[in-house]
């Protein structure tokens, strides 16, 4: 169970982390960059999973993505596929849930650039893609960075939003958060020890990570 | 040759909403936009540049629309080949010296673009510093490569927004310099943007003067300096007179230096120049005494014949420009100019303390 649990977390957080660090930072250039109508809404539905309990963002995922959920049943009568119950459905809930500080970080660091870089590059002839890539990306690297470890440290510890999207199948959709919730109540507190062992050490690195990306380079 | 001639609107939040409506053409060489600060100087640059979108005008350079309201034109700045030097350098930090000029470089052969890159970085001078961040430059030489960089791109013109003022006095000095020789060997038109006089009268072909959104006056500019047309101009270049001259020679034993200024000679206080180098006088008009008669056995050291130009009262007092080889402009007092009966083509003589003649940086 322990390893099991433990691969299975691995897979599901590398591809929640990659996905929430490509759509958080698109998204938070949106947000930092363009002026458009519902901004702020399109930010607040963002953040929403930040604030509301895990179960009940997990229940708005099944009433979306769900066999007859919003956007659920179209791809149901597509590919009689259902993302309910699959490892996939464990990845989404954790990326949903650890967007938020995606977005907050990178959308932080993006608005603190000086936007007249930005100018600079555009009069020297580069377009807007290379300017972002060249300029904005790398003057945005750190806080976007402390983003990602958020984001990965988010991931890794979801348990409430998991549950309701995924469920709790062993070897399938059974993450380290949720073998340590089923070792513990079927009294296998050596496993459960061993697990929460595991996760601290993971997020004390992260932490740790997060500092010395937050900080400013040193002068050479 | 840069034509503008555009409107723009600022939406008045409490205060006082302010207009732009400037017109000018620019030619080769440096031309100096010169305003208090406020002006709409840097809005006026930022719309060749494309960075702001005028309400209404015409923005061209040579053949090249950048801007035109009626036919609907609205030039990209990519596509506007212009450079544009801030006055706080703004280099990516994340980039080295040469790496910054690099960026700006068109995509050539790899090897001519280093060479360009090269070329560039010595004719600003920091060739020494070609791989130091620019947090390991100081601000003259951030400012060099920010001109490099600029360069780079093989601008059609290169507009500089107070390229000198985040940099000290002794720096700046030599900057100037160096500006005007880049000028002359790249040939690319620079527009420049200060409201420094000294920096404009040294570096300026032509001079633009701005007030509260519009362009007040233009020509060469010590006759702007000292020959304001109207009230604006008048009120934004100060109540200095600017003179550009050479030291032509030294009495220390009297406490005096000749400084020789065109047509005339102009006694100053003694100082450590060397001979021959040029020098910029500054001479405030409410300094300089007018006589109808010469005056013989005065202790000023400067004598100058020659005719009002014009007068223009502002207020209560009255500004008159006096045509001596040099124009110089004098501030009076209506009951002076009364009293001397002064109208345009009147003969007079201005008397100038040598203490009245301090050198401008």
């Amino acid at each position: 169970m322990t390893w099991s649990a433990f691969k299975l977390s691995l897979l599901v957080v590398s591809v929640a982390t990659v996905a929430v660090t490509l759509a958080g930072t698109a998204l938070a250039f949106v947000l930092a960059r363009r002026e458009f109508r519902g901004k702020e809404a399109l930010d607040s539905l963002v953040t929403l999973p930040m604030v509301l309990p895990p179960t009940v963002t997990g229940y708005y995922l099944i009433l979306v993505l769900g066999r007859q959920g919003l956007l659920g049943k179209y791809l149901f009568a597509l590919t009689g596929w259902t993302v309910a119950f699959t490892w996939e459905a464990a990845a989404i809930a954790a990326g949903v849930m650890a967007l938020p500080l995606m977005v907050k970080s990178a959308r932080a660091a993006l608005e603190s650039i000086d936007r007249r870089y930005e100018l600079v590059s555009f009069s020297l002839g580069k377009s807007e893609l290379e300017t972002f890539f060249r300029v904005t990306l790398p003057l945005a690297s750190r806080g976007i960075l402390a983003g990602v470890v958020l984001s990965f440290a988010r991931a890794l510890g979801e348990f409430g939003a998991t549950l309701m999207l995924a469920g709790n199948i062993r070897g399938k959709t059974q993450t380290m958060p949720l073998a340590i919730y089923e070792a513990f109540i079927s009294g296998e507190d050596q496993k459960a020890q061993l697990m929460a062992v595991i996760l601290t050490l993971t997020s004390i690195a992260v932490i740790y990570l997060t500092n010395v990306l937050s900080r400013p380079p040193k002068a050479a | 040759m840069l034509n503008v001639a555009i409107k723009k609107q600022f939406a008045s939040n409490g205060r006082a909403s302010f207009a732009l409506d400037a017109a000018f053409t620019a030619n080769q060489g440096i031309t100096v936009l010169f305003g208090a600060s406020g002006s709409g100087k840097t809005t006026t640059l930022r719309s060749i540049a494309g960075m702001v979108t005028p309400d209404e005008g015409r923005i061209s350079l040579g053949d090249a629309v950048y801007f035109d309201s009626v036919a609907r034109v609205n030039l990209a700045m990519q596509k506007r080949r212009v450079g544009f030097v801030f006055q706080d350098y703004l280099l990516f930090p994340h980039l080295t010296a040469t790496e910054n000029v690099a960026y700006g470089a068109k995509a050539r052969h790899d090897q001519h673009r280093r060479q360009h890159v090269d070329d560039l970085l010595k004719l600003v001078g920091v060739d020494y510093a070609a791989g130091r961040r620019p947090a390991e430059l100081s601000g003259g030489e951030q400012q060099r490569v920010a001109l490099a960089r600029a360069l780079a791109s093989d601008p059609a013109i290169l507009l500089l927004d107070e390229p000198l003022s985040a940099v000290d006095v002794t720096t700046r000095s030599r900057l100037l310099d160096e500006i005007v020789e880049v000028q002359r060997k790249t040939a690319i038109p620079f527009l420049y943007v200060t409201h420094s006089p000294a920096d404009a009268v040294r570096i300026g072909d032509s001079l633009l003067v701005m007030a509260e959104g519009s362009i007040v006056q233009e020509g060469k500019p010590l006759e702007v300096f000292n020959a304001p047309l109207n009230v604006p101009a008048a009120r934004v270049v100060g109540t200095e007179n600017v003179l550009v001259g050479r030291v032509a020679g030294h009495q220390p034993e009297e406490g005096i230096s000749i400084v020789e200024l065109g047509a005339c000679r102009m006694v100053i206080p003694y100082s450590h120049l060397a001979e021959g180098s040029r020098v910029t006088l500054g001479i405030r008009a409410e300094d300089i005494i007018i006589s109808r008669e010469r005056v013989s056995r005065t202790s000023a050291r400067n004598l100058l014949a020659g005719n009002v130009r014009h007068l223009l009262r502002d207020g209560e007092s009255i500004e008159l420009v006096a045509d001596c080889g040099v124009d110089l402009k004098v501030r009076i007092t209506p009951q002076a100019e009364h009293a001397l009966e002064l109208a345009p083509g009147v003969e007079i003589y201005l008397l100038i303390k040598a203490s009245s003649c301090h050198i401008l940086s």
